[in-house]
């Protein structure tokens, strides 16, 4: 059973489709990164899974349950953080979290709260503060407390670590890697690549409320031209001939630099009969692919 | 069940200060008038009020102008101040926004993804409304025999407990009516200053309307549009028993809000 499953979703506003026939299943035990600009329809697809909005047609399914029919088993065992935490700032830490602790249907369980404290760096002293004495980091970090406190079994995070510092920004991604291992699933929206590339299983990235990207992050990177510099011994007149999917970015007459999508096989078989000295590969970065789909419009890429 | 029971404690612990700080003012008022009418009737000044009324006057505002210019009808007058009966609807009018409030803040969201149907919060939002509605009018009464006892001068009647308790129950439905026009309102919104300020406009609106009419004979071809129509105080004052109907049409008109407001909230979409 797939803990999150979304079936020909759509969602309009007005003549605007803010999510548009999006199909997505996320696998048990899995991060999966959910990238897309603003407005792309990230936010207004967590927001119906946790029927908070209502879609125009298709459905959502959280750990098997419908999320409008069945909305409450679907909700009884996930964990969310939203975008902005709106609580009342007349509360202090200590209330918001019992509060929504014994509004989910697992009570509190202190033992596991002061865990996530003592990794978020979040002493008892903070939660007896009212909230209008937090900082923007302390709200997040109260946020991340509440989502992860109950142990549930899905995770829905929408921007996890907007505002949180280095640090702790490390600690969330060794609590991520602690609740992958004891086979939670994560669904997370983030705009940081770099966070993505690190802890993400699988990207799905939706573009004008449409998916246009679903792959691992392996496979992802791989969709990216990778940058060659190729070193001569001589001098070595143009770059004429080379194979498809090799773009010349610069010449020079002792080396080439190249970017080169897809196997490098083709690329080496043109130019061994030059008198190539060296060949320098650098890693293809995933935010090159990302950001090229993000840009251009990149074609559609799904299994 | 027991969650929209949490809810409710958390949301009257939330409204806690704003409830008891106007139920003691309302109650505070109601000894004050008490101890005012109480000077004013041991001096003989209810005579020499009366007397200085014209005549135009007295025929306009009828029979009720020589009972209220008594030491029961200033007892009476903490039921149907224009202030008191503003602070009470201000007051139903920002419980009954509470849910627009929490959509505006994102607490809903928080509250909405844990397994709480929404009907509770719309249920929460009418126990908590109609509680404190019925604690503020209780309150207003516990004041009023309290003034009595402390300040009446020796030998006055006292206004009857049925008067006071049909001025309470009158009032009461009132303010409830106009909170379950609120919560209608409220359910639909994503602003509370939205929701609380059409609600408002709509009560002072229907207020005026009300008031012209008894004024200007034209608009009272659609007064019976205003709830306040459906509360008399003086008619009570000068005998008149209270009038069921008037409950019932306050009371419809507060069900009907309940009923809107848990319609409009179970269909909308939660964004802020």
């Amino acid at each position: 059973m797939a803990p999150i499953s979304i079936r020909n979703l759509t969602k309009r506003y007005g003549s605007v489709r803010a999510v548009n026939n999006l199909n997505l299943e996320v696998a048990p035990g899995e991060i999966l990164g959910f990238l897309g600009l603003n407005g792309a329809g990230k936010t207004t697809t967590i927001r119906i899974l946790l029927d908070l909005l209502r879609p125009n047609s298709g459905s959502a399914f959280l750990l098997g349950h419908d999320c409008q029919a069945d909305g409450l088993q679907a909700r009884s065992n996930i964990g969310y953080l939203p975008g902005e935490m709106g609580i009342y700032s007349d509360l202090t830490g200590h209330e918001v979290l019992d509060l929504l602790a014994k509004l989910s249907n697992k009570g509190v369980d202190k033992v596991r709260r002061g865990e996530l404290q003592e990794r978020l760096e979040f002493p008892e002293s903070d939660l007896r503060r009212r909230l209008r004495e937090y900082s923007t980091g302390m709200k997040r970090k109260l946020g991340l407390i509440q989502a992860f406190q109950s142990d549930p079994l899905l995770l829905i995070l929408d921007e996890p670590t907007e505002g949180l510092d280095p640090l702790m920004q490390e600690s969330f991604y060794k609590l991520l890697v602690d609740v992958k291992q004891r086979g939670r699933t994560v669904f997370m929206s983030s705009h940081v690549l770099s966070e993505v590339d690190r802890v993400c299983d699988r990207i799905a990235l939706i573009r004008k409320g449409e998916l246009v990207l679903l792959s691992t992050i392996e496979e992802t990177r791989k969709l990216a031209a990778r940058p060659v510099r190729v070193l001569f011994a001589e001098d070595v007149p143009g770059a004429p001939g080379l194979p498809a999917g090799t773009e010349v970015i610069e010449t020079f007459p002792r080396s080439w630099n190249l970017t080169v999508e897809g196997p490098l096989g083709p690329l080496l078989r043109a130019i061994a009969t030059l008198p190539v000295r060296d060949i320098e590969i650098a890693e293809a970065k995933l935010e090159d692919v990302i950001l090229k789909y993000y840009r251009d419009g990149a074609p559609e890429r799904k299994p | 069940m027991r969650r929209a029971a949490l809810l409710f404690a958390y949301s009257l612990k939330r409204v806690r200060t704003l409830v008891i700080t106007t139920g003691l003012l309302l109650a505070a008022l109601q000894l004050v008038l008490i101890f005012v009418g109480g000077a004013i009737q041991t001096s003989g000044g209810f005579d020499q009020l009366s007397a200085i009324i014209p005549p135009f006057a007295r025929e306009l505002l009828g029979p009720s102008v020589t009972v209220v210019m008594s030491f029961g009808g200033i007892v009476c007058m903490g039921y149907f101040e224009v202030a008191v009966m503003g602070a009470l609807i201000a007051l139903a009018v920002t419980l009954g926004t509470v849910p627009a409030s929490e959509v505006e803040t994102g607490f809903m969201d928080l509250i909405l993804a844990r397994p709480l149907a929404r009907h509770w919060i719309i249920t929460r939002t009418v126990a908590l409304t109609t509680l404190v509605t019925t604690a503020m009018v209780a309150l207003m009464v516990a004041g009023t025999w309290t003034g009595l006892r402390l300040f009446a001068p020796a030998g006055i009647a006292w206004p009857e407990a049925r008067l006071i308790n049909s001025l309470a129950v009158n009032l009461g439905m009132l303010t409830l009516c106009w909170g379950g026009v609120a919560m209608a309102i409220g359910a639909g919104s994503r602003r509370r200053s939205v929701a609380g300020g059409t609600a408002g406009l709509l009560a002072l609106t229907t207020f005026l309307l009300d008031y012209v009419a008894r004024l200007w004979q034209p608009a009272e071809k659609i007064a019976w549009l205003s709830p306040f129509r459906y509360y008399n105080p003086f008619d009570l004052i000068t005998g008149t028993a209270l009038p069921y109907k008037n409950l019932v049409v306050l009371g419809g008109i507060a069900a009907a809000g309940f009923a809107a407001a848990y319609v409009l909230f179970a269909r909308r979409d939660i964004s802020h």
